[in-house]
């Protein structure tokens, strides 16, 4: 292990280190732009110029391995800031002053290293008249991404992120020298199944991803630790949200499972977590659905689950292990009733990890493994139907999107046979059949933890209040819809996360066990219960430890 | 003297292969086979023998850098990809002499063990990429190439590559780049070449002008070619003098002899009328050097003590009709053309050079405009970029500004006497540090 000084602080780093991440690991931060840790090395920018003692010249931090006593200076050498000076004004030389209107802004590398760098201070004697890409500053070059090839600063991170990561190539340079430009190669649209990662890879403003492009300003994004609900891998990802708004997905490192990637069908289900078509509970009476309270509907719900003989229940590989949980309790376990888990297998997802393996999804769900592992009856479409022709006094369904069958009319015609309990957010035809319709939230507004197909049981946060409904303006922004000075995101709404609603509904039943304040404790009898989640500390399930630099240097 | 190099020059129908075995030909390759390829090494480090390319560095020492234990192929280049402004030598050699080519590189591949060798060829020299072709075949017509050489066990394939027509190519990593079928950007060193060069394998890259000598010191062995020219700096050089002399063209003379010497010796001196005023003693990218230097040893160790460099052996010769400015921005012109756009100091300063050169000729020159050149130049240079482009480009146009001050002051100040469109200044500009103030 090489131990060196950086900065006047020793380290120890493993060997093959190099200087910028054994210097991140001292404490110290050296502004980099073209090195990205997930990528080869190319030492393009130029501005990790570091000194080391002994040594003539700089040298650049991402390309120098840590050796056994070395000293090296970063932030206390004058020539190193110099230097770095020098290749800012290179760097700014020919980039567009167009901060105000650049989307990137706030989460700019660029930008917060002039920013911060220099205190802020900044002049040229440039007076030559600005390099432009005519015809090349707003460029749908792909579905998702836009390029503005003004702002680029050449770092090739997404030439490399094609060629290395996504493995299509699809990103080239054209030309030579200044005039270099990125283009697709042989002009073809960019539809990289990652094509958005070239955009959070870019650490300016040239390419920007095009479904969040001025829906918010970056700094007023919130970001809250979570877990990609598109597939069964788990890909790690931050929600960006504000106002009770999600506005976007960003990833969240896992060098096991995602790196620092996202697949675009992923990242892009960010906008369908702020979709809430029920607002209120409601109950069918002679074919009509009139809204009720709460308490009404819990207690009422209560009678009518004491006095079903038999009762089935379709859950939902879409539920987190808690709620799976606390519904297999609950009823199969204090009720004696039958419930299943359909697996839809869906389209096949892939993610390579930061070993540069690829992983493959086995089905759509995000937590079909943890319904196995408590024990649950996973079905296929076969089975769910089979499992609805059964006969049964009373049938609930969690969560009427987990499977496509759900929504066909035959499905729909075997759930009028006897009342129906749905607990649902979005729209579904359900609600035409419901007994019992029981609004529910999306996974941004509790806690949870899923469990990956690679056995991965990974936590995500609440990261607002469930929202009332959300309104979309005609330019793509979003708002509350009657928001007011004392309620700024809108009257709240009714509907209340899952694993809520069956606590409530075991208080009722008298499953006292199961009355619990929350989800952490539903987690910790869980642990204590189930082989397949014993040992596991909620604490530690929420990944590795956030650092915002580094998060903020690969994604920006 | 006796030519070496361009010993066929004028001989007739030097290009065959008949020709060449007359005259004593690949001969000096069926002594290295009759040696071990660590002796041929040990002959051309005793030779003193330093890269004509432009660097410099002993090609012995080179050789040995090649790792003895690698289990797989290896390889050797011959840098033919000759683009440097003011260098027209290793045409010349393969114009009349391509064997002498093949034999050096048969030699140098031998030396490092290796069975494939490749000859980059400048995309441009269509013709002399056909002469090599021919050479080739013609030697494997009569066993000096392919399998089993001469019935030594030897095996060797030449192969020529043609290049796009980028300057950058010339750079050893680049041009490696460039064989793999990718994007001529140079590498990032170490890993040198020697070591992880072209497809992943130990590579030597030498220029024509060096393999060229190998042939020689074989045959008349290293003792011989040291005792030409200079210690250190032994052997015979071809000097490519272009500009305002009487002749210009390529000589053969020993490494060593001044620059007056090359200019009024075989080039008759500066044309009628006019003084010399200054010349770039090696390739455009070598720093310029005035009249007063001219005195100065032409090799390697010496242009280094006069803060110059011999580098490519293209004399460019300037006489007092020109103006420096002028010369600076043409050459800025190039290099800011050539530059591959890879890392920022080099991709950005090359262009922004270039810029101020250029309104400066247009007789818009501000004053600090010759101490933003140098900054830009001090920036991209000594280690700041991937490759020597940034130096290639900064030390000319540096040394310019250093060296003929008083031709931008004459620019700016005629510029200062005409009234200038003012810019617009901005409220907070002035106070700060910055380029100039």
């Amino acid at each position: 292990m090489p131990k060196l000084t950086i900065d006047g602080r020793e380290i120890e780093v493993p060997p093959g280190t190099n200087l910028i991440e054994a210097a991140r690991a001292a404490g110290v931060e050296v502004p980099y732009f073209c090195y990205h840790p997930y990528l080869s090395i190319v030492g393009q920018c130029r501005i990790c110029m570091v000194e080391i003692v002994g040594q003539p010249r700089l040298a650049i931090a991402c390309a120098t391995p840590a050796t056994d006593g070395m000293v090296v200076k970063s932030e206390t050498s004058e020539r190193a800031k110099e230097a770095r000076e020098a290749v800012m004004e290179f760097l700014l030389a020919n980039h567009p002053l167009d901060c105000p209107v650049c989307d990137q802004a706030g989460e700019c590398l660029l930008q917060d290293h002039a920013a911060t760098e220099q205190g802020g201070q900044f002049a040229t004697h440039m007076v030559e008249t600005r390099r432009t890409f005519p015809g090349y500053e707003r460029r749908l070059i792909g579905p998702h991404v836009i390029q503005n090839q003004n702002r680029c600063i050449h770092c090739s991170r997404c030439i490399r992120f094609t060629r290395e990561v996504s493995e299509t190539a699809a990103l080239t340079y054209k030309s030579r020298g200044n005039s270099a430009y990125i283009d697709t190669f042989n002009g073809e649209p960019f539809a990289d199944p990652f094509s958005a990662c070239a955009a959070d890879v870019c650490p300016v403003g040239a390419l920007t991803v095009r479904d969040f492009r001025f829906r918010k300003r970056a700094w007023k994004l919130r970001a809250t630790p979570s877990v990609c609900p598109g597939c069964s891998i788990g890909c790690n990802l931050f929600l960006n949200h504000h106002e009770r708004v999600v506005y976007r997905f960003t990833p969240r490192e896992n060098p096991e499972i995602n790196a620092t990637w996202l697949c675009d069908h992923g990242r892009f289900l960010a906008d369908s977590l702020n979709a809430q078509s029920y607002l209120h509970p409601h109950h069918r009476a002679a074919g009509q659905l009139s809204r009720v309270t709460w308490s009404e509907a819990l207690r009422a719900l209560g009678f009518d689950l004491k006095a079903a003989h038999t009762l089935r229940v379709v859950g939902s590989a879409n539920l987190s292990n808690e709620e799976l949980f606390l519904a297999r309790e609950l009823f199969v376990g204090h009720l004696k009733g039958e419930m299943v888990v359909p697996v839809w297998a869906g389209e096949q997802r892939r993610m390579k990890n930061g070993r540069g393996e690829w992983q493959q999804a086995t089905d759509a769900h995000p937590n079909s493994q943890g319904a196995r592992r408590l024990g649950l009856r996973v079905v296929d479409p076969a089975g769910l139907s089979r499992f609805l022709y059964g006969a049964a006094d009373l049938t609930i369904v969690l969560d009427p999107t987990a499977h496509p069958v759900l929504a066909e009319e035959e499905a729909l015609q075997l759930l009028r046979v006897s009342p129906t309990v749905a607990f649902a957010r979005t729209e579904h035809p359900i609600a035409n059949v419901a007994s019992w319709l029981l609004p529910t939230t999306s996974m941004a507004c509790y806690d949870g933890t899923f469990t990956s197909s690679t056995g991965a049981v990974q936590r995500f946060s609440a990261a607002f209040e469930p929202p009332g409904e959300v309104r979309r303006t005609a330019h793509g922004g979003m708002s509350p819809t009657v928001p007011t000075l004392a309620q700024p995101y809108g009257p709240p709404a009714e509907a209340r996360p899952l694993w809520f609603l069956l606590t409530v509904l075991a208080r009722e039943l008298g499953a006292t066990s199961l009355d619990l304040p929350d989800v952490e404790s539903v987690f910790a009898l869980m642990s204590g219960r189930e082989k397949g989640f014993a040992g596991l500390d909620w604490d530690k399930l929420a990944g590795p430890g956030e650092d915002s630099l580094r998060e903020r240097q690969h994604v920006g | 003297m006796e030519p070496v190099l361009l010993r066929a020059r004028g001989v007739p129908n030097s290009r065959s292969i008949d020709t060449y075995l007359a005259a004593g030909g690949w001969s000096g390759f069926a002594k290295a086979l009759s040696m071990t390829p660590d002796a041929v090494v040990q002959e051309t480090i005793e030779s003193e023998l330093r890269g004509r390319g432009g660097a410099g560095f002993p090609t012995g020492r080179k050789w040995s850098f090649v790792p003895k234990d690698h289990p797989g192929p290896r390889y050797l280049i011959c840098n033919a990809d000759e683009s440097e402004p003011g260098t027209f030598k290793d045409r010349e050699i393969i114009e009349h002499d391509p064997h002498m080519v093949l034999e050096g590189i048969a030699i140098a591949s031998f030396a490092i063990r290796s069975n494939t060798a490749y000859i980059y060829i400048r995309g441009e020299f269509v013709r002399w990429a056909a002469i090599l072709e021919d050479a080739i075949a013609e030697a494997h017509r009569r066993g000096w190439l392919g399998k089993n050489v001469q019935g030594s066990g030897y095996d060797l394939d030449i192969w020529v590559h043609r290049g796009a027509g980028a300057y950058i190519c010339g750079e050893e990593t680049a041009l490696i780049e460039s064989i793999e079928g990718k994007r001529g950007f140079p590498r990032l060193k170490p890993p040198f070449p020697a070591v992880v060069g072209v497809f992943g394998k130990p590579t030597v890259v030498n220029n024509v002008e060096t393999l060229a000598c190998l042939p020689h010191i074989l045959t008349r062995g290293a003792k011989w070619f040291a005792s030409i020219g200079r210690p250190k700096n032994t052997g015979t050089k071809l000097y490519c003098v272009s500009g305002h002399v009487k002749r210009p063209g390529v000589y053969e003379l020993p490494m060593g002899v001044t620059f007056r010497e090359i200019i009024e010796g075989p080039c008759g001196g500066i044309r009628e009328g006019h003084t010399l005023k200054a010349f770039f003693p090696g390739g455009s990218s070598a720093p310029v050097m005035r009249a007063t230097e001219v005195d100065v040893r032409a090799d390697f160790d010496a242009c280094a003590e006069a803060g110059t460099m011999l580098g490519s052996g293209g004399v460019i010769v300037l006489d007092d009709s020109v103006d420096m400015v002028e010369t600076a921005a043409n050459l800025a012109h190039f290099y800011a053309h050539e530059s591959c756009g890879q890392c920022t100091p080099c991709r950005e300063g090359s262009d922004w050079a270039r810029d101020i050169l250029d309104r400066i000729v247009a007789g818009h020159g501000r004053p600090g405009d010759p101490e933003t050149l140098l900054r830009i130049c001090r920036f991209a240079s000594q280690g700041m970029t991937i490759c020597p482009l940034g130096d290639a480009f900064s030390l000319p146009i540096s040394s310019i500004v250093r060296k003929f001050p008083e031709e931008f002051e004459r620019h700016i100040q005629a510029a200062s006497a005409v009234p200038q469109k003012k810019l617009p200044v901005l409220p907070w500009a002035g106070s700060r540090p910055g380029f100039g103030s």
